[in-house]
């Protein structure tokens, strides 16, 4: 019995902290709940809250938006990633060194990134709309974060830079591992850098690739803290992530059934996600060893 | 078909200089061994001429063409790795394939083609799998397809054996050189082991610290060994090598006299191999010691005597038992071969002959 009774501390704090506001948001998600009015959740509505989801104009915007961002962010850091590890392969005399440097914008914190980059893309005294505008002077005096396009943009690039630094070295790792004897089979057998590559390198990346696309898919998802401190969802509603609006709903408009319906939307999203992977990983897995 | 020359080729890693002033021809259609410790640049030489590592300097050539600067695809080479190197994503078929398909083949050829040397090397079965879901054996026979599939005109393989056991080792063995003598291929095949390269080579270079040391048919690097070291590393149990000095037309070391016809000196190394010697009971025998171990083999024993210094074995019948310590005499089996060798520089003291010296 005694294991049991010593399980107990460590069950509590989760239940305290992780099943129980879940459980708690799951059932508030089919209630109404302004937090204006009541302190407490007010009466069960069903799937209202989730029906109500389906028409509301912002809901709507915040999907496409989070859409685009979710898709651009990913495809430009798997790209980047997977470049930066191909030339980062070689050790180098600098080798070292370029991995310090190159960890460093993972190390700061996203919130902050968000304030820089404003900072930076200030069209009056930003050290990036400066140095463009002064490189191409059709971009002088751009107005960066006030274009709903442009925005999109500079938000696409403080995640992407951000994250490829980690899925860099995800993808070294990947790299690493790929019997070396392969590639130089491939060379002798008469393969082009492209070829090797592509038809080489690239298949036997796919595990990695796939565990890297699914990460970051799931943190562009849940990307919150650069709407917050470098667009703060505008110019209008054109950076107004899923994530985001949630924030908005609940704790601007004190809307919590609504919220916390939105928050189970994205939960979803993010385990049909996860499930698929791990579908395609089995399904590689099979071919691999049956 | 082509030969392959290597004039002073060099190879450094930084500071470190793994393979310097290297010579070797390798005629057409031979099968070149290069057999060596570990580390002594075996790979790093048949990476060199694969070109897959730059050499600091020297030239190669192939078929009396200069190839340095040229890509691995363009010497017209098939390389064997020691851990295949197989595309673990591809089927064998498309393993075996891939070659031809870089090289523009037309796919009614390439199936041919593929099917013929599966056949060839017993894969025709296993042609739908992958690599992950074959046997050592097998995956070594999809890399041995992979090279020869398309013909090239020079073989390389680094230790392709060495993943094996014993007993396939032995099976890969005679395919290999049942395969050499069916395509005529020039071949050059790095192995640390010294059966392999009796078994296989036309000629053997016995490499150490970098350096060729001897070159020459298995035949004679087991008969006539350049130096001590080769002496040493061929032959299993190696060739017993005694310190000593010649005087009066004799050798002498504790416990060991041999009438040799060289002139006086000191600081000699007298060598001869176990299957060389036979016990004996002759009073006057030229090695006599005490019986130190005795080892059956199977076919014979080994049988160790011991004197001041020195172990001496020899190879006697599979029946023969004595006690340990006991009174051992070695006597030369008729038309044995004793080998003389100078102690400072290790190399072979030819006064004799150039065969050796036989009793
Ligand atoms: N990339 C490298 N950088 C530095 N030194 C190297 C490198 N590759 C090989 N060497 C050194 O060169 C020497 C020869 O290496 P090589 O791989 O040719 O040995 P080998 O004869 O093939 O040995 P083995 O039988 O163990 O495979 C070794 O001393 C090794 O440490
Ligand atoms: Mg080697």
């Amino acid at each position: 019995m005694l294991p049991y009774w010593l399980l107990i501390p460590a069950f509590v704090i989760v239940l305290a902290t992780t099943i129980y506001p879940l459980a708690y948001s799951f059932v508030t998600s089919f209630r109404e709940w302004d937090l204006t009015k009541q302190r407490r959740p007010d009466g069960f509505v069903g799937f209202d809250n989730y029906l109500h989801a389906a028409s509301e104009s912002g809901f709507q915007n915040s999907l496409w938006v989070t859409t685009i961002f979710v898709v651009t962010s990913v495809a430009l850091t798997l790209v980047i990633a997977m470049s930066l590890a191909l030339l980062l392969r070689r050790k180098g005399r600098m080798h070292t060194f370029t991995r310090i440097v190159l960890i460093l914008p993972f190390a700061m914190s996203p919130a902050l990134i968000g304030v820089s980059y404003r900072f930076m893309f200030n069209p009056e005294f930003g050290v990036l709309a400066k140095g463009l505008g002064a490189v191409f002077p059709a971009l002088e005096g751009m107005p960066w974060l006030a274009d709903p396009n442009l925005a999109m943009a500079i938000l696409v690039l403080t995640d992407v830079w951000h994250w490829a630094p980690y899925m860099t070295f995800m993808c070294l790792g990947g790299l690493a591992s790929i019997p070396r004897e392969t590639e130089e089979a491939a060379r002798i057998d008469g393969a082009s850098y492209l070829r090797i590559f592509f038809g080489i390198i690239l298949p036997q990346m796919k595990g990695v690739l796939l565990v890297t696309a699914v990460l970051k898919t799931i943190f562009a998802l849940k990307m919150f803290d650069q709407v917050v401190t470098l667009t703060g969802g505008g110019p209008g509603t054109s950076t107004e992530t899923l994530a985001f609006f949630v924030f908005n709903v609940g704790f601007k408009w004190y809307d919590m059934g609504y919220a916390s319906a939105l928050a189970w939307i994205l939960t979803a999203i993010m385990m049909l996600i996860s499930i698929w992977y791990v579908r395609m990983l089995l399904s590689d897995r099979k071919m691999a060893t049956a | 078909m082509a030969d392959v020359r290597l004039v002073d080729i060099e190879k450094k890693y930084g500071n470190f200089l793994a393979v310097p002033q290297l010579n070797l021809t390798i005629e057409d259609g031979e099968f070149l061994v290069l057999l060596g410790p570990s580390g002594c640049g075996k790979t790093t030489t048949m990476r060199m001429i694969a070109g897959l590592e730059e050499i600091t300097s020297g030239d190669i050539e192939i078929a009396g063409k200069r190839i340095n600067d040229k890509p691995p695809k363009d010497r017209d080479i098939a390389m064997v790795f020691q851990n295949y190197g197989l595309y673990p994503h591809m089927t064998v078929r498309q393993n075996i394939d891939y070659p031809l398909k870089l090289r523009g083949v037309d796919r009614a050829a390439r199936t041919r083609r593929v099917q013929e040397t599966a056949e060839k090397v017993e894969l025709e079965a296993l042609l739908e799998r992958r690599p992950s879901e074959l046997s050592g054996g097998q995956r070594q026979r999809v890399a041995l397809a992979r090279a020869i599939v398309r013909t090239p005109s020079i073989f390389l393989m680094d230790e392709p054996l060495s993943n094996l056991d014993a007993k396939l080792r032995v099976t890969m063995r005679a395919e290999l050189k049942h395969l050499h003598h069916e395509l005529g291929v020039t071949t050059v095949y790095v192995t640390h082991d010294q059966m392999e390269a009796m078994t296989l080579a036309s000629r053997i270079a016995i490499m150490r610290e970098g350096r060729i040391v001897q070159l020459d048919t298995p035949k004679r690097i087991y008969s006539e060994p350049a130096d001590l070291f080769v002496a040493g590393f061929i032959g299993s149990p190696s060739m017993n090598l005694i310190d000593g000095a010649i005087a009066g037309g004799v050798f002498t070391a504790p416990g060991v006299s041999f009438p040799v016809d060289q002139p006086d000196r000191d600081d000699v190394v007298l060598g001869i191999r176990p299957e060389d010697l036979e016990i004996s009971t002759a009073p006057d025998a030229p090695v006599i010691g005490k019986l130190y171990a005795l080892e059956l083999t199977g076919e014979s024993t080994l049988v160790t005597l011991r004197t001041g210094a020195n172990s001496v074995c020899a190879r006697g019948p599979a029946d023969h038992e004595a006690e340990i310590n006991a009174p051992c005499h070695f006597v030369p089996k008729p038309g044995a071969r004793v080998h003389l060798f100078d102690r400072p520089s290790g190399h072979r003291l030819d006064g004799l002959s150039a065969k050796g010296q036989t009793l």
